[in-house]
C-alpha cells in the first residue's frame, strides 16, 4: 500500500503541517484548504485536573520535551492518523520562538518521531503567501502577543518589528477581573451573590467562552467615549448606553449575570494607549517608521492581520479607524507621508491564515526538501539552524562548501538529484 | 499485589536512550535483541484506520482519501455526539395528481443527546437512509488551488536554477534560512535562451513551461472593512444561537459564529497502532485488522517472557532492623527457568533509588515451567525440587515464593526502596512460529538476561 501512496502523490507524501500555538494548535495536511484540526495546545494527565499547556517557555528543557513527546504524539495518533516516519514537518513559528524551545520541539520530531525533515517556517511569512502578494505589513495577534512584522518582497524587515503583550491572554485576564469584581451569581437559592462567594475564580475556559460569545470590539466614537468615562474620575463624562446584559449559565444551577458595560468595554485594553502611547493600532505605524521610506506606502497599503484574537467581531473595523486617526497625530503625521492604509483578506479565517500559508508551501515538493533541515544534517549537527544565529551554516551551503554527497537518507526522500 | 492495584510498586529497568523504569506490565520484550522495550523507545506506527461509531475498518488509501472521515457516521456539531438518523413519513405530493398527497419516507439526522437535528440548520430530508449527506465546501478551494499552482511554478523555476548552479559549481549565495527567495522568478525569464542549461535541462520542458505560464492575480486589498451591524449595541443576544468556541473549532473551515450555520460533520476515524524495535526494525506488537477483534499477530509483551517479581507481605519495617519480605516469582514460560538474584554493587549507576540494604538468596532458585493444565489436574504430581526452607517459602506450580532481608537505611518519611539485580536464562525461539517438537531437538541455546529491579516497599513502621 505504501508504494502505491507514493505513486499517486509525485513520489513524496504531503508533508504535514503544524502551528504550535499559545493556546490552539492548528494542525492537517499540506496542500489541503484548511487544518484537520484546532486543539488546545495543552495534555492531559491521568490524575490531574489541570492541563498543562505545551507552549511554555520559563520550564527546564527535559521537561518541555516530555510534554512536547506527549502532544506531538497526540497529534499524530489522534488526530492525523498518519506514521510520523513517511512525511515531512512543516512548522509555523513565531519569530520570537526561543532558541530551546525549538530546539527542544526539534529534538521531538527527529530523535523520537524520527521524522524525514522538519522546516520551520515564520508565521508573518507564510501569511502574505496565502494571498498572492510579495510585501505587506502583517500583523499577528494571537493569544501571548501582538507582534507586527513587515515583510518586504518575501524577506521579513526584521529590525523593524514590534510587539506588545497584548492578546487573548491580556484579555482574558482583564475580563476575568470584571466579572470577578462587577458581577453577580444566581444560584437555586440565593441571587446577587458575588462570584467569589460562589465559585471562586472563574476557569479560564469560562472566560474565554464568555469573551467568545458575548464581548464585542466597539467602533471608534463609542470606544473613545467609553476610554474617557474610564478615566475620567470625577464622573463628568457619559458613558454611552451599555449593551444589554447577558445570563451566563455557568452550570446547571448557577447563572453568571454578564454586565453590558463589561462587554463592550473589556477590548479597550488593546487599543488604551499605554504610558509610552502604545497600542495595538500604533504597533503598526511605530513599524512602518522603521521601515525604509521608499517601501512604506506599499506595506502600510497592504495590511495583513492574523491570529485568532483578530476574529473578534468588529476588531478590524476598529483597528483601521484607530490607525486613520493616529496617523493625523503630529508625531506620525511628521513622519509618514502616505495616509492611505488598506487591509487585506485572505482566504481563510485568521487564525488559520498562517498555516494555510504553510500549507502552501508544504506542498511545493519541488523546494521543501532543500529548504528543510533533514534528519541526517541534524543528527551530523545536532541543532537546527536559527535565524538569528550565524556559527550554523544552513544545511545546502554546508554540503556544498564540503562538496560532500548529500548522505543517504537525505538523497531518499529529497527530491533534488 | 503489586500488579493489577499497585503496579508501580515493582519495576524493571530499561536500558534505552533513556533509562526508564516502569513496572513489567507495561513493558515490551524484544526477542530479538533480547532486551525490555518501553513504550519511549519503540516506534508507533499506523496499523489500520477504523470508525469507533459503526467498528468498519477503512483501508489506508481511502481513509487518506476520506480524510480520515467515515463515510456514514457523523458527529453532533453542538455536543459532539454520534447522530442517528431517523426515519419519517412526510406528505408529499403525488407526481401524476398534484392535489393528492401520499406519505413518503424521508430520513433525517439527530441526536439523542441534545436534541440537535440536521432540520434545525435547514438541512433537507433525505430520501436515502445513508450517503446522502454532504458537508459544505470551503468557498475559497478555488484560489488556494490557483495560489498553489502559481508557488509550484516558482518552486520549479527555484529548482532549475539550483539545479544549474550546482552544474556549473558556483557558489550559491544563500538567503537566510527563512527568507524567500521568490524574486527569483524575474530574473530568470531574461535569461538568454542559449544559456547552457536550455541545452541540460531538455529543450521541451523549458517550452512547455513558457506556454503554460501560470499567472496570478494579487489578491486586493479593501479601503474598508465591514462594520458591526448597529443593532449589535442594543440587541440582546440569546446564547443557545451563538456558538462556543469549542463548536468553532471543530469546524475549521468555517467556524461559523451562529448555531444555525453548524452542519454535521463525518466522524474521525481511529487506528490500531503497531509497535516496532527501534534496533532492529522487528514488530514487537501488531493488532488483529479487523476492528472488533481484540487480539494480536504479534504481541510480545515482556510479562510472557520475563520472571515477574511481586511483592507477597511485608513486615514492620524499622530503621537499621533485618526483616524479612516475602516475595513471589513467576516463570511465564514453558521450559524450568533457573534464577539467581544478586544485590547491586557499590556504585552502580543503575542503583540510584535504593534506601536499605537487600541480602538475596545466595542460591539459584529453580523455576518450574508453565503447564496451563496443571491448574485442573488435581493428580499430578508435585516436582520434585530440593529447596531449601529458609530460602524458598512455597512453591506453586510455576510460581515460588522467596524471602529477602531488608535492612531500611534511612530514617525519612518516604518509602523504603530496594533494589537488586535479576539474572535468568532464556531460551531463544527465534523463529516465531515453529512447531513445539522441532524446538525440542533445536535446543534454543540459553542465553541470560540481567534485568535491574526496584521494589517499593511502603514507609518504616511508626
Amino acid at each position: 500500500m505504501p508504494l502505491f501512496d507514493g505513486l499517486g502523490s509525485g513520489g513524496e507524501k504531503t508533508a504535514i503541517v503544524i502551528d504550535l500555538g499559545a493556546a490552539y494548535t492548528k494542525c492537517g495536511f499540506a496542500g489541503e484548504t484548511g487544518p484537520r484540526f484546532i486543539i488546545p495546545s495543552e495534555i492531559r494527565k491521568p490524575g490531574q485536573q489541570q492541563a498543562t499547556k505545551v507552549v511554555q517557555y520559563n520550564i527546564n528543557t527535559e521537561e518541555l520535551y516530555v510534554i512536547l513527546k506527549e502532544f506531538i504524539h497526540i497529534l499524530y495518533f489522534r488526530h492525523l492518523l498518519v506514521n510520523p516516519r513517511d512525511r515531512r514537518v512543516v512548522i509555523i513559528e513565531s519569530i520570537l520562538c526561543p532558541s530551546h524551545f525549538r530546539e527542544t520541539l526539534t529534538k521531538v520530531f527527529f530523535k523520537q518521531f524520527e521524522v524525514p525533515s522538519v522546516l520551520f517556517a515564520p508565521s508573518h511569512l507564510m501569511a502574505i503567501m496565502t494571498l498572492g502578494i510579495n510585501s505587506a505589513l502583517v500583523m499577528d495577534c494571537g493569544h501571548t502577543e501582538t507582534l507586527v512584522l513587515p515583510v518586504y518582497e518575501c524577506t521579513p524587515i526584521l529590525p523593524a518589528w514590534e510587539a506588545l503583550p497584548l492578546g487573548g491572554k491580556a484579555i482574558h485576564k482583564e475580563l476575568d477581573g470584571l466579572l470577578v469584581e462587577q458581577c453577580t451569581v444566581d444560584t437555586d437559592t440565593t441571587t446577587g451573590q458575588s462570584v467569589p462567594a460562589v465559585i471562586g475564580t472563574i476557569p479560564e475556559e469560562t472566560v474565554e467562552d464568555i469573551k467568545v460569545r458575548t464581548c464585542f470590539v466597539s467602533d471608534l466614537q463609542r470606544g473613545l467615549k467609553i476610554q474617557e468615562a474610564k478615566f475620567n474620575l470625577d464622573g463628568t463624562a457619559e458613558r454611552p448606553a451599555p449593551p444589554p446584559d447577558v445570563d451566563y449559565p455557568l452550570d446547571g444551577e448557577k447563572i453568571l449575570h454578564v454586565k453590558g458595560s463589561i462587554r463592550d468595554s473589556v477590548m479597550e485594553i488593546l487599543f488604551e494607549q499605554d504610558n509610552e502611547e502604545k497600542s495595538v493600532a500604533s504597533l503598526i505605524l511605530d513599524a512602518l517608521v522603521k521601515c525604509p521610506i521608499d517601501t512604506r506606502k506599499v506595506l502600510s497599503e497592504n495590511l495583513v492581520v492574523i491570529g485568532g484574537t483578530a476574529m473578534l467581531p468588529g476588531f478590524l473595523h476598529r483597528l483601521l479607524a484607530e490607525i486613520r486617526l493616529l496617523v493625523e497625530k503630529p508625531k506620525y503625521s511628521d513622519v509618514l507621508a502616505s495616509k492611505s492604509f488598506r487591509i487585506h483578506a485572505p482566504p481563510a479565517k485568521p487564525s488559520c491564515t498562517a498555516w494555510l500559508g504553510g500549507a502552501i508551501f508544504g506542498a511545493l515538493q519541488d523546494i521543501l526538501g532543500s529548504r528543510s533541515v533533514s534528519r541526517d544534517y541534524y543528527n551530523q549537527t545536532g541543532r537546527i539552524p536559527d535565524w538569528c544565529c550565524l556559527s550554523s551554516p544552513p544545511p545546502e551551503s554546508l554540503y556544498e562548501a564540503g562538496k560532500t554527497p548529500p548522505p543517504l537518507m537525505k538523497r531518499a526522500f529529497s527530491t533534488e538529484k | 499485589m503489586a500488579s493489577l492495584l499497585q503496579p508501580d510498586r515493582v519495576v524493571y529497568l530499561v536500558r534505552g536512550e533513556k533509562r526508564i523504569r516502569a513496572p513489567l506490565s507495561q513493558l515490551y520484550f524484544c526477542r530479538y535483541c533480547s532486551e525490555l522495550r518501553s513504550l519511549e523507545c519503540v516506534s508507533h506506527e499506523v496499523d489500520s484506520h477504523y470508525c469507533p461509531s459503526c467498528l468498519e475498518n477503512m483501508p489506508s488509501a481511502e481513509a487518506k482519501l476520506k480524510k480520515n472521515r467515515c463515510a456514514n457516521c457523523f458527529d453532533c456539531p453542538c455536543c459532539m455526539h454520534t447522530l442517528s438518523t431517523r426515519a419519517t413519513n412526510i406528505p408529499a405530493p403525488l407526481p401524476d395528481d398534484p392535489t393528492k398527497t401520499a406519505m413518503k419516507k424521508a430520513y433525517y439526522l439527530a441526536c439523542g443527546f441534545c436534541r440537535w437535528t440536521s432540520r434545525d440548520v435547514g438541512m433537507a430530508d433525505k430520501s436515502v437512509a445513508s450517503g446522502g449527506w454532504q458537508e459544505p465546501e470551503n468557498p475559497h478551494t478555488q484560489r488556494i488551488n490557483k495560489l498553489i499552482e502559481y508557488y509550484q511554478q516558482l518552486a520549479h523555476r527555484e529548482k532549475q536554477e539550483r539545479d544549474r548552479k550546482k552544474l556549473a559549481r558556483r557558489r550559491q549565495c544563500m538567503p537566510l534560512a527563512f527568507s524567500e527567495k521568490y524574486g527569483l522568478g524575474t530574473r530568470l525569464q531574461k535569461q538568454r535562451s542559449g544559456a547552457p542549461i536550455s541545452s541540460l535541462a531538455g529543450l521541451s520542458l523549458k517550452e512547455g513551461e513558457d506556454q503554460k505560464e501560470i499567472s496570478i492575480e494579487p489578491a486586493q486589498a479593501l479601503d474598508e472593512v465591514e462594520p458591526l451591524p448597529e443593532d449589535c449595541y442594543t440587541r440582546p443576544i440569546s446564547l443557545p444561537e451563538v456558538t462556543t468556541l469549542r463548536q468553532r473549532l471543530l469546524q475549521p473551515d468555517f467556524q461559523p459564529a451562529g448555531a444555525s450555520q453548524l452542519h454535521p460533520r463525518h466522524k474521525h476515524l481511529l487506528m490500531k497502532r503497531s509497535l516496532r524495535c527501534r534496533k532492529c526494525e522487528h514488530n514487537l506488537s501488531k493488532p488483529e485488522f479487523n476492528p472488533t477483534s481484540i487480539k494480536f499477530k504479534i504481541q510480545l509483551v515482556a510479562v510472557s517472557y520475563i520472571p515477574e517479581v511481586r511483592i507477597m507481605s511485608i513486615p514492620n519495617l524499622r530503621y537499621m532492623k533485618e526483616s524479612q519480605v516475602l516475595l513471589t516469582l513467576t516463570n511465564p514460560v514453558e521450559n524450568i527457568t533457573h534464577v539467581t538474584l544478586g544485590a547491586c554493587e557499590e556504585e552502580d549507576p543503575d542503583d540510584i533509588n535504593s534506601t536499605a540494604k537487600v541480602i538475596v538468596p545466595t542460591k539459584e532458585l529453580v523455576l518450574a515451567g508453565k503447564d496451563a493444565a496443571a491448574e485442573y489436574d488435581e493428580l499430578a504430581e508435585p516436582q520434585d525440587f530440593q529447596d531449601d526452607p529458609d530460602v524458598v517459602a512455597f512453591r506453586k506450580s510455576n510460581k515460588i515464593g522467596f524471602f529477602i532481608k531488608v535492612i531500611p537505611q534511612k530514617e525519612e518519611d518516604a518509602d523504603v526502596t530496594v533494589s537488586f539485580k535479576i539474572r535468568h536464562d532464556f531460551r531463544n525461539l527465534a523463529a516465531p512460529i515453529r512447531p513445539s517438537e522441532e524446538a525440542g531437538d533445536v535446543a534454543a541455546e540459553a542465553i541470560w538476561l540481567v534485568h535491574h529491579v526496584e521494589l517499593r516497599l511502603g514507609p518504616l513502621a511508626p
